[in-house]
């Protein structure tokens, strides 16, 4: 009992080091359990979507006309299970509205379309009874019949088609894991970093204790295990109030994250919590607690040393270079991620040095260079605190590489998903060709009516590309069909990545162009011959260009559709119209009239952009929430440690007094020297976070999903980053002159 | 067929949608147990006095809230093995409406009635279920007079034009039943003219079987195809208010003795207590109304199963027929797992008559 009273009366002496190291875990625990929470959420959320939204297909008349009530009625008796799925589209901000049958979607079991969602709320479900309602007032809508299966067997008169109810998510939810998985990790590694600083921080400064309670006979092992002891209570009982409080930032940041699926989907899929507390993540933090503070005995004193040394520096500068290396060169998305974790581990064992030394050599100057004393001090300062706060020096470094990295990854996409689909949605209306129609018929029409702006007529199907000669389909690979008949104004202005001249003359006489993913695959360049089999016919063609296709990564050819051959079937077909000087709804009637329909499904461009721009606007809502959260823990623990630093040098600093500076230089000098430090990490982390970028964007994308982004520096971020580090700074200065004004009135009491 | 939680939410919200919260207590013709006093206002509900009208009551009664028609059949296969057959359709109705009334139109997807119907097979200690619900004046669920009708999608019960027989046909997941039947008896009706009380402050339904029913046909378990035959029993029966407030469930029994006597009793479990009634069908096809004081039901044994408890064994005495019955359900799990659970299982009489027959009991699902 002695012993432990003696043991722990270090906190006794110095509580804040205790509370400090409980905050540290509370918010260590905190922000990898809402991590962890999100992403667990995400991962369920999204393997729902994957059931909710995943292409079905959907029963149509052959005749060509609308299914009705009569028809639903007449499949299921028919044993056909069908559920019906009505589209109202109101004009903003109420927008589509979905009424379905939860009575008829018992047939589908577990995969009902709109998934299990229990609400019929209207966002965008609601029951099949108001939304009938709704367009008997007189909205568009459209009724489908959803089949659970393509192989469903169909009374004569009907036949299935393919059917989607919303954007294709398989791709979209792969990138927004992989972003929520990549920065859990570095939120643990972060947060491991931080933990295991201030947990150092506390045992070398009890190393006196320690010695003491040695030369009173008690051994190193059982000092050591009451040290562990000591960890496995505090961190047991800090993580159930940073659980809590995990639980609690999920739920604010589930929100966001809940109208991201929204968007993403149009399915109210957020999966909600299921535990009361998320235990899983607890003790992964609980374990990790233990790892980095105990890791000291586990890895041999040998190393240890070597850390530090010149010896240490070489293998940090090459596990650096391998890091490098690797991810430049990787041909595998695992490569990358292993080489961003060596250049992780490499710049992490070196900065901290690397910034000392440089320190040292500033304050190495000689005097009539014009360094005056105490700059050299101040310099001889900072390199001890780059020593001292290596650790949380290098979690913020990190912590602000990734916020940097994640911000110029989002804004980047952003634009250059815009400036795409603002190429791709020329038109100002988008018509569905109803099934078992000729789309040909709408051809000759718009041809022939004036006042029309510009039109075309897009097809999707299916192909087969390979090289020249492939000869067999071996050496063919499936890829997307997009035929434009004719080929005119609506995508003349699109940015190509690669082409020859005039690459839209070109495609109008034969040639084709490829999007961005299959030239990767297929290693296509424009001048590239390829052969395409379209239906049973093989067409040899010249690649004229490549174009940008983002969010998916399916291979793609564009083609002119005159050049179809005669058998083809598209899978689904639209037209892009420009009204010019007529009324879209005059269109609309021809074209229902041409075709004999009663119903024809007009889409306007704003809905269309709208809804895309929703999809990708929101997908990163998360990671940039989690990479400023991790950034503001790791300004907290770099406050936190630059304090409990600070106060163990007020003895130092007091020096300063008693040598005779003002107060006001003093404080002076400590403003300057921990602005100094802090701005010294946002420097540093500079470049690690414009090589993350560059890795996020040219490495990991294209190798993910087959497209890549531009490289782009946003510069404006940088001064963020460095508002953020100058108030840490100032904050700590702050702090510091507290304390230093709190000792010195003590002082002036006691004598 | 399993339907999930969230299903089962989004069919709570549809029939809290179109009805009162209480109502939807009620579960789903009164498969739950009854929470609230139920909203059956605008509706019929049965009363003394009231008698049965053919050839109306064998179609829906559209002025009353919850109503079924209802078989079981206790049929064995070519090699003498026994199998059970279970077929329900029942009509929940949202809003009450006028015989006369045609209901509104399909095109508005309307949601006034909603339909359900269970299938099962029990056969060698396993039990094949399934569900099936849709909204009424679709076309795709409902039941007509003439010609006799009931259907959901592709199951249905109906009479075959100039045989004088009904038809039965139903399709589950790797499973399915084709059987003809014939009624050889009269109709039984119970209680008073068919009113059978269902709590001693007078609430019940109106309530009529038929117990003679010869049945043949073809039951499907994945590949292979069974030829069966039997005898089955069917129910119709409708009210408005079936459970009373503090009533748990039922326990139903319905028995073919080899005497050819036929025996209908049933218990609604209340907080003190229970309310006992059944009939009793003499070889000659005539019928003695049971009340409590004429039979003791009681559980004998009961049995865990992951979704309740339940009593699998009974004995049941009714002395002014001699009569001292052990009724036990075969080894085997028999939850119709739907919306609402509750079991329903072929049994084997024993005692002082042997004979077979079905046990339904609700209220004992977890």
């Amino acid at each position: 009992m002695m012993l432990i009273r003696a043991f722990f009366s270090h906190y006794h002496r110095h509580p804040f080091q205790l509370a400090a190291l409980a905050m540290m875990i509370v918010l260590a625990t905190m922000l990898w359990t809402g991590v962890a929470v999100l992403t667990d959420q995400a991962r369920s959320s999204l393997f729902q979507s994957e059931e909710a939204v995943e292409a079905r297909v959907h029963v149509v008349r052959s005749d060509g006309q609308p299914v009705n009530v009569d028809d639903f009625a007449d499949l299921r008796m028919a044993g056909v299970c069908v559920a019906p799925w009505l589209e109202i589209q109101r004009p903003p901000p109420e927008g589509r509205v979905i009424g379905i049958d939860p009575l008829a979607m018992g047939c589908f079991g577990e995969s009902a379309p709109g998934g299990n969602s229990g609400e019929l709320d209207g966002a965008p479900f609601l029951d099949i009874s108001n939304a009938a309602a709704l367009a008997h007032d007189g909205y568009d809508s459209r009724l489908y019949l959803l089949a659970n299966n393509e192989h469903v067997t169909l009374p004569e008169g009907y036949t299935v088609r393919e059917f989607s109810l919303g954007p294709p998510t398989g791709e979209l939810a792969d990138s927004f894991l992989l972003n929520l998985d990549a920065l859990s990790l570095l939120v643990l590694l972060i947060t491991g970093l931080l933990v295991r600083s201030v947990h150092r921080l506390g045992v070398a400064q009890r190393q006196d204790s320690f010695d003491l309670l040695f030369r009173f006979g008690v051994p190193g092992r059982r000092v050591r295990q009451l040290l562990a002891l000591e960890l496995v209570v505090l961190t047991g009982i800090c993580v159930l109030p940073g659980l809590w409080l995990g639980a609690q930032l999920a739920a604010v940041l589930g929100g966001g994250f809940g109208q991201a699926l929204d968007s993403l989907f149009d399915v109210t899929l957020y999966a909600g919590s299921t535990e009361a507390l998320p235990w899983r993540a607890a003790g992964i933090m609980v374990l990790l607690v233990l790892a980095v503070c105990l890791v000291d005995w586990l890895v041999p004193r040998l190393w240890q040393s070597a850390v530090g040394s010149g010896r240490g520096r070489l293998i940090a500068a090459l596990i650096l270079v391998m890091g490098l290396v690797s991810v430049a060169l990787a041909r595998e998305l695992a490569t990358v991620f292993a080489g961003t974790a060596l250049v992780f581990a490499g710049i992490g064992w070196l900065t901290p040095g690397l910034l000392a030394l440089l320190a040292e050599k500033l304050a190495a100057g000689k005097e009539q260079d014009g360094i005056s004393p105490l700059t050299r001090w101040r310099r001889r300062e900072l390199a001890v605190m780059f020593r001292h706060l290596a650790l949380p020096v290098v979690a913020l470094q990190f912590a602000m590489a990734t916020v940097l990295a994640v911000q110029a990854l989002v804004t980047t996409f952003e634009n250059t998903f815009d400036e795409w689909l603002a190429q791709r949605l020329e038109a100002e209306f988008y018509v569905e060709v109803p099934s078992g129609v000729d789309a040909g018929l709408a051809g000759g029409l718009l041809e022939n009516l004036e006042g029309l702006g510009a039109w075309h007529r897009v097809s999707r199907g299916e192909a087969r590309i390979g090289p020249e000669g492939a000869g067999s389909e071996d050496g063919r690979v499936s890829a997307d069909l997009f035929a434009l008949t004719p080929i005119g104004e609506l995508v003349f202005d699109w940015t190509l990545l690669a082409s020859l001249d005039r690459p839209w003359q070109k495609v109008e006489q034969g040639g084709v162009m490829v999007n961005e993913q299959l030239a990767r695959r297929q290693q296509l360049e424009p001048g590239d011959v390829v052969e395409i089999r379209v239906a049973e016919t093989v067409l040899r063609a010249s690649v004229v260009a490549v174009y940008a296709d983002y969010g998916r990564p399916a291979g793609e050819i564009l083609m002119s559709g005159a050049v179809l051959p005669e058998n083809f079937s598209a899978g689904f077909e639209s037209l892009s119209v420009n009204p010019g000087n007529l009324a879209m709804a005059d269109i609309r009637e021809q074209l229902a009239e041409v075709w004999n329909v009663t119903d024809v499904t007009v889409r306007d461009n704003a809905s269309i952009r709208a809804l895309a721009s929703r999809v990708f606007g929101q997908t990163f809502l998360l990671t940039r929430a989690i990479s400023l959260l991790t950034l503001v823990l790791a300004a907290v623990a770099l406050l936190i440690m630059s304090w409990v630093f600070f106060t163990t040098r007020v003895w130092y600093f007091r020096l300063l007094g008693i040598w005779g500076l003002p107060t006001r230089v003093i404080r002076n000098q400590l403003r300057r020297l921990s602005v100094t430090l802090t701005l010294s990490v946002t420097v540093a982390a500079l470049p690690l976070g414009i090589w993350l970028t560059w890795v996020l964007v040219s490495r990991i994308n294209p190798l993910a999903f087959g497209w890549s982004l531009p490289m782009a520096l946003y510069p404006g971020f940088w001064l963020e980053l460095a508002v953020v580090a100058v108030s840490t700074g100032l904050l700590v200065a702050h702090l510091m002159r507290r304390q230093l004004g709190h000792r010195e009135s003590a002082r002036k009491v006691e004598t | 067929m399993r339907a999930s939680a969230g299903f089962t939410a989004l069919f709570v919200v549809i029939v809290a949608a179109g009805c009162s919260d209480s109502s939807s207590d009620a579960g789903f013709a009164g498969l739950a147990q009854q929470v609230g006093g139920g909203d059956t206002s605008g509706f019929l509900q049965p009363r003394p006095g009231d008698t049965l009208v053919f050839p109306e009551d064998w179609g829906p009664h559209p002025q009353h809230r919850i109503e079924w028609w209802y078989l079981t059949a206790n049929l064995e296969t070519s090699d003498g093995d026994p199998l059970g057959v279970q077929w329900t359709q029942f009509r929940q109705a949202l809003q009450p409406r006028t015989t006369e009334n045609e209901g509104p139109a399909a095109d508005s997807w309307p949601l006034e009635v909603a339909w359900m119907a269970h299938g099962a097979v029990s056969f060698e200690g396993e039990h094949w279920f399934a569900e099936k619900l849709a909204r009424g004046d679709m076309g795709h669920a409902g039941a007509t007079v003439d010609p006799f009708n009931v259907w959901l999608d592709e199951w249905r019960l109906e009479s075959v034009p100039g045989s004088g027989k009904w038809r039965l046909q139903v399709e589950g997941d790797g499973w399915a039943y084709d059987l003809r039947l014939s009624n050889t008896g009269d109709v039984v009706a119970h209680g008073l003219d068919g009113f059978s009380a269902k709590s001693a402050s007078g609430e019940g339904s109106m309530y009529f079987s038929l117990v003679d029913l010869q049945m043949t046909g073809t039951v499907t378990l994945g590949d292979e195809t069974l030829e069966v035959s039997g005898q089955g029993w069917f129910d119709r029966e409708w009210s408005s208010q079936f459970l009373k407030a503090g009533q748990q469930g039922w326990d139903w029994f319905a028995l073919h003795l080899d005497s050819g006597e036929k025996l209908m009793a049933f218990r609604l479990r209340e907080d003190e207590g229970a309310f006992m009634s059944g009939s009793w069908i003499n070889a000659e096809g005539e019928v003695e109304a049971l009340g409590a004081e004429d039979l003791t039901l009681t559980p004998a044994s009961w049995t865990e199963s992951p979704r309740g408890r339940v009593p699998t064994q009974w004995r049941l005495r009714i002395p002014g027929q001699q009569l001292d019955l052990t009724i036990a359900a075969p080894p085997g799990d028999y939850w119709n797992t739907g919306l609402y659970p509750y079991w329903e299982s072929p049994v084997s009489v024993s005692g002082t008559h042997e004979g077979v027959g079905y046990m339904e009991l609700t209220g004992y699902s977890n």
